[in-house]
């Protein structure tokens, strides 16, 4: 019998595939696929606000009531770096007390972020039929499908927890504005205290422990290395079979270990205050000052992080004209998309980069796996964290989706431990608030690290009012497009490489897109760019 | 079993976590005890890409019936009134939110930015944002006066900046137990059962409001004081029930320090955040507070409030909630 003639086929297409879920931006990625893998990716916000042009000429307080509307999904983060944008532009004096509040609620708002975008955002894409081959599926699809998932219930549900902590020391969550220049407008008493801790035990005994770790927190975080953690694996059923054990262990078999690297060059702006040291915040004296350090990895070194040395690049975005500002300098002013695409533009997001000394502008990834690798920094303070953990798991696995959603759940032990201790060190009969002098004039630089990375306000106060006032969020680091040097955005480049097992239904990309969580909060939805009917077919063109 | 349809426009998602924060019921309470069915939204649902448009296109041709829009977010109408800086598959968002809310039989504004326009729409509005039946105070919004759902209802407003979770959940429930006949609303299309009191009612302060107390400055917590004075709280002036159905089950913005900044009002945010009038009481002659409780007015409140602090019992000037 003649042996059939070898068919050699090379697939192309083009799909647009669009996020519904986001928050300051709808996002649609444009992704190109050769013989079922991703080859180029345009991320694409398609919404545009321009809380920036509303707060010119107001309140120099403003920031701390229109900021946290930028995004209710990190709005305690937006107040945060508000405050202490407005502390260095009027040189207050803190009190300890509020530094620790302003702590806790931070953490309360990341550790109520972790299971609410685990269960809701993330893990439901891994109920998807894609995977109905996989052994461990059954038992993925009793725990966390939508709604009906046992683990999934009770992941919603507990991450109502935290958020109830911010609300005794801040009145509600979301959409506070309780930290103001010069500490905290609360002053709690005993009873916050003791209810505080009570509620915090009641999330690490319901989920964080019981469900997600099976071990104690302490248990997990002496993991240090990856071969600790397959050991860690290996050690008991109760860590086989807890969501951590299930998830690591799908991953690797559903291959999202595999995929979704990024860029590997990270930035973390910095979280939370050693009381002492930040007592009179200053630009210059944040980084020492710091609990979870600021840095930038480029990928073989540490570069100290220095606000001074980031750009936002508007070449490809809808803004008039392709500069690369500062922010102190940043301009916002928005173009009809139809206009802008007439010069190659195609998103509202601005690109952010940060000037490596000796590498030149950047784009980096900015969340939780930045801020763990940035934690395996040698050379920490004693109030310092260091945690090698991350640093070792991209040296030796690199980085991924799994590297990325597992850095954000080790992050709820590390958090959970920190918010104890700061809970026991406040004074009740200590001051919360040093009223500070109202400045007509000034600069300010305030930053923190949301749940999703890196979050930044630039304040000038002129005449008693806001002269100009720039954010960068974690969403741009991320889902940032090309810039001027024609460098991809970091999502852009996670997309690379991905295989698509079925480009009518691209999971692969919800993933991607959901790992980083930039405000994409949920599915991604396919369509094709051109009928937006029907989703393009396989252009096969046949060799003989 | 009630169809339910979750749009957001120009929104920042608030009054989606603060709906995940809802615990009587939950979110999933809603679903499976409650029978509302959530055809789609953006943070909860599995669906995906063509699916999503194929579930809008049987809603517009009546394939679905849509029982229950929720619009979280404002209606972006810029640049020029195109809409395109908020698009939804190449189709501005704007013109699927207007097609869904002549399709529903109820609408239901979530949050400051569904119902008046919010921040976004602040001075000077740079994406043209609007309300979806009023604009700020202004009748009329993105659907005009006249508009009535299916049912023949306006459009159903939960404001605050965000929504509380139990005010959004408890409306689904009525609705969904065909018991909205029992919600009546107030002239600003509001539930009056949630927005007839004041901000005011049920705050732990409200002693030291009767005596006149200032708090003196901020970091005072629940100890001592009234934010009215000084720290310009709206509390008196602004209908909420955040001091009867508590924020997160266990505080509210006066209770913990901060001044109610009057969320669930459609002037919110209040003065366009002008130069000093953040967290800052506005005054008249340097003492008589600008504005003053419903009904009352500037000059007979300040006798009033001259008397009240005359014969203020000591213990008004002391920390009620001591540490």
């Amino acid at each position: 019998m003649k042996k059939q003639e070898t068919i050699v086929k090379t697939n192309k297409m083009e799909i647009k595939v669009h996020s519904l879920g986001r928050v300051e931006g709808d996002l649609d990625v444009k992704v190109a696929i050769e013989d079922g893998v991703v080859v180029d990716a345009w991320t694409e916000a398609t919404m545009f606000r321009g809380f920036e042009m509303i707060l010119k000429g107001k309140d120099p307080q403003a920031g701390l009531i229109v900021t946290p509307r930028i995004c209710g999904i990190c709005g305690g983060s937006h107040l945060t770096k508000a405050v202490y944008a407005l502390d260095t532009a009027w040189g207050t004096e803190v009190p300890p007390n509020a530094t620790l509040i302003r702590n806790i609620a931070q953490a309360a708002e990341t550790i109520q972020s972790i299971p609410r975008w685990f269960y809701a955002l993330f893990a439901i894409g891994l109920t998807h039929r894609n995977y109905a081959s996989s052994k461990l599926y059954d038992e993925v699809v009793r725990r966390w499908a939508p709604f009906e998932g046992e683990h999934y219930e009770i992941g919603v549900v507990v991450s109502a927890k935290p958020v109830e902590i911010y609300a005794i020391f801040g009145g509600q969550w979301p959409h506070s504005s309780f930290m103001v220049p010069g500490g905290v407008v609360s002053a709690p008493t005993l009873s916050d205290i003791t209810r505080s801790i009570s509620i915090l035990e009641y999330y690490r005994e319901t989920w964080l422990e019981k469900i997600l770790l099976g071990c104690s927190v302490e248990r997990w975080l002496e993991n240090k290395t990856w071969a600790d953690v397959l050991a860690w694996l290996d050690e008991k059923p109760e860590h086989r079979d807890s969501d951590l054990g299930l998830f690591i262990r799908y991953s690797m078999e559903i291959g999202l270990d595999k995929y979704g690297a990024g860029p590997g060059r990270y930035l973390a702006a910095g979280n939370f205050f050693n009381p002492q040291q930040y007592r009179y915040p200053t630009i210059e004296g944040r980084n020492a000052a710091l609990i979870a350090r600021s840095g930038i990895f480029d990928g073989e070194k540490f570069h100290d992080f220095d606000q001074a040395r980031i750009r936002e690049d508007h070449t490809y975005s809808f803004y008039r004209g392709s500069g690369s500002y500062h922010p102190f300098e940043g301009v916002t002013d928005p173009l009809d998309p139809v206009e802008g695409q007439k010069e190659g533009k195609y998103t509202f997001a601005k690109a952010p980069r940060y000037d490596i000394p000796g590498i030149g502008e950047t784009p980096l990834e900015v969340g939780p796996l930045a801020r763990q690798v940035i934690a395996g920094r040698p050379g920490a303070q004693e109030w310092q964290d260091y945690d090698p953990l991350f640093l070792n798991i991209i040296k030796e696995i690199g980085p991924s989706a799994m590297v990325r959603v597992l850095a954000r759940l080790h992050e709820a032990a590390k958090y959970y431990l920190r918010m104890k201790e700061w809970l026991k060190q406040i004074d009740l009969n200590e001051k919360f608030y040093i009223k500070p002098k109202e400045l007509p004039e000034g600069r300010g630089f305030g930053a923190t690290e949301a749940a999703r990375g890196a979050l930044a306000d630039w304040i000038q106060i002129k005449d008693g009012k806001i002269e100009n006032y720039q954010v960068v969020t974690p969403t741009a680091w991320n889902i940032g497009p090309r810039d001027r040097h024609g460098q991809r955005g970091p999502i852009e480049t996670a997309m690379i490489g991905v295989p698509i097992k079925n480009p009518e239904d691209p999971v692969e990309l919800a993933h991607i897109a959901q790992s980083y969580d930039s405000c994409l909060v949920c599915t991604v939805h396919a369509y094709d760019a051109k009928s937006r009917k029907e989703l393009a077919k396989y252009e096969v063109i046949k060799m003989c | 079993m009630v169809n339910l349809l979750w749009m957001h426009g120009g929104a920042c998602n608030g009054n989606t976590q603060s709906f995940l924060n809802a615990e009587e019921p939950t979110v999933i309470d809603l679903v499976t005890d409650f029978g509302i069915n959530i055809l789609y939204h953006h943070s909860l649902s599995m669906e995906f890409g063509e699916q999503v448009r194929r579930l809008y296109e049987q809603i517009l041709n009546d394939e679905i019936p849509l029982d229950i829009l929720v619009v979280e977010g404002t209606i972006i109408q810029g640049p020029n009134g195109t809409g395109r800086y908020d698009m939804l598959m190449d189709r501005p968002k704007k013109d699927w939110i207007w097609d869904f809310a002549h399709k529903a039989q109820y609408v239901v504004a979530i949050g400051d930015c569904a119902c008046w326009g919010g921040i976004p729409a602040t001075k000077p509005n740079p994406s043209e944002s609007i309300g979806l039946q009023y604009m700020k105070e202004e009748r009329g919004g993105f659907l005009g006066t006249q508009f009535r759902s299916k049912a023949g209802l306006p459009v159903i407003n939960i404001p605050g900046c965000p929504a509380h979770p139990d005010w959004v959940t408890q409306i689904l429930v009525a609705i969904a137990t065909g018991r909205l006949e029992d919600v009546v609303l107030d002239d600003l299309q509001r539930p009056q059962t949630f927005f007839k009191t004041f901000t005011q009612t049920g705050c732990t302060r409200v002693q030291y409001f009767e005596w006149k107390e200032p708090v003196e400055e901020f970091g005072q917590g629940t100890r001592k004081g009234c934010l009215f004075y000084e720290q310009g709280c709206r509390g008196p002036m602004t209908h909420s029930p955040c001091n009867r159905i508590l924020w997160n089950r266990q505080s509210s913005k006066t209770r913990a320090g901060m001044p109610c900044i009057g969320c669930t009002e459609p002037q919110f945010p209040f003065f366009d955040l002008a130069p000093g009038t953040v967290f800052k009481t506005q005054k008249i002659l340097g003492s008589i507070p600008k504005e003053v409780p419903q009904g009352s007015d500037p000059l007979s409140y300040s006798v009033n409030a001259a008397l009240a602090r005359a014969v203020a019992p000591k213990w008004a000037k002391e920390d009620m909630f001591v540490p």
